[in-house]
């Protein structure tokens, strides 16, 4: 398809024609252009294509989110992406273990008192 | 194969990891020299040319300042070689289950939160306990007290509630489970464990001795030269 409305937006972006068979045609749509351009950024157009023409159908929609979603977190944060994530939730995990050994010394602390 | 680097990045000790691999003549100031060492590197480096290529990385690294991009080609590195074993979710899928954990570890806080408030409203420091009263008035609590929400537990296998719709005319998924932007702040470069934590904390380490035994052949071969 050449006309210009029904590109998708990588095509848009890469200045090409988008074919009825675009492989990112279902994940990149042109209503938001700035999903693909953090994908193109970080992965390359040619390395997405790639991965997902790899898997099957049923899984590239997925695959794109997760691709895109860690494309996000890079452009965002350049020096850790998606490890900064990684960390916060790590650094939670960590708080909320040490909330719970608290809280069970006290409860234990409590019923011993009160037997 | 490349050409001995005479003015490589790594000196005298030949081409880097990176360069190896691009089979290219190692220039002096190599971006990659410095993090990929011409043994192990090479195949640290496969898997990031495989995943985001050559150019991204290094148009990546060209903007973060020096001291930082040691920090950046580990997280590069990781998130390259997560994808390569999982084309799908990539290290997405560590964040799920670092989101599961959280989910779990705060049921069961509020649950002993709970606990410990009905142990203080039936067992108030000034009364004195009553066995009958405790048994009589205190059904034991169980696992099935927990709240069990599945239906808020498969949000977090779902990517489209992985985006939020911030901004207007963007087309994104609404999050409706745990996760959402406040995640995205980064807080640091300490990591306090978990099961892929440990990965990235291997390769943090590996990379790292690699970087300082690379830094001191460049520097002992630039005094050599001089």
């Amino acid at each position: 398809m050449s006309n210009k409305s029904t590109r998708c937006s990588a095509c848009k972006y890469l200045r090409r024609k988008c074919s009825e068979d675009c492989i990112l045609a279902p994940h990149f749509p042109a209503t938001d252009p700035e999903r693909f351009v953090h994908v193109h950024k970080i992965f390359g157009a040619g390395n997405v294509s790639r991965m997902l023409q790899k898997l099957p159908y049923n899984e590239r929609e997925v695959a794109a989110n997760s691709i895109s979603y860690e494309a996000y977190l890079r452009v965002q944060d350049p020096v850790y992406g998606i490890a900064g994530t990684i960390t916060n939730l790590q650094e939670e995990i960590h708080r909320k273990q040490q909330e719970l050994v608290r809280i069970k010394a006290e409860i234990a602390i409590y019923t011993a008192g009160n037997l | 194969m490349s050409a001995k680097a005479s003015g490589g990045g790594g000196g005298s000790a030949g081409p880097c990891g990176a360069c190896k691999f691009l089979r290219r003549k190692c220039v002096s100031g190599c971006i990659f020299a410095p993090y990929f060492d011409s043994e192990q590197g090479a195949v640290h480096f496969a898997a990031v040319h495989k995943v985001f290529g050559a150019s991204n990385v290094s148009k990546v690294l060209l903007h973060i300042p020096p001291h930082k991009r040691l920090d950046a080609v580990v997280t590069i590195c990781y998130e390259a070689q997560a994808r390569l074993r999982d084309p799908v979710y990539g290290c997405v899928a560590h964040i799920f289950t670092l989101q599961q954990q959280v989910a779990n570890l705060q049921a069961e806080l509020s649950y002993l939160q709970t606990h410990l408030a009905t142990l203080q409203l039936s067992f108030p420091s000034q009364q004195q306990p009553q066995p009958d009263h405790l048994l009589s008035q205190q059904q034991p609590l169980s696992i099935s007290d927990l709240p069990s929400s599945p239906a808020t537990l498969s949000t977090f296998f779902d990517l489209s509630t992985l985006f939020v719709d911030s901004q207007p005319g963007r087309q994104q998924q609404q999050v409706t489970g745990q996760f959402d932007m406040k995640h995205m702040e980064r807080s640091g470069s300490s990591s306090s464990g978990g099961n892929g934590g440990g990965d990235l904390q291997a390769l943090a380490r590996e990379l790292v001795d690699r970087h300082w035994a690379a830094s001191r052949n460049i520097e002992a071969g630039w005094k050599h030269s001089q």
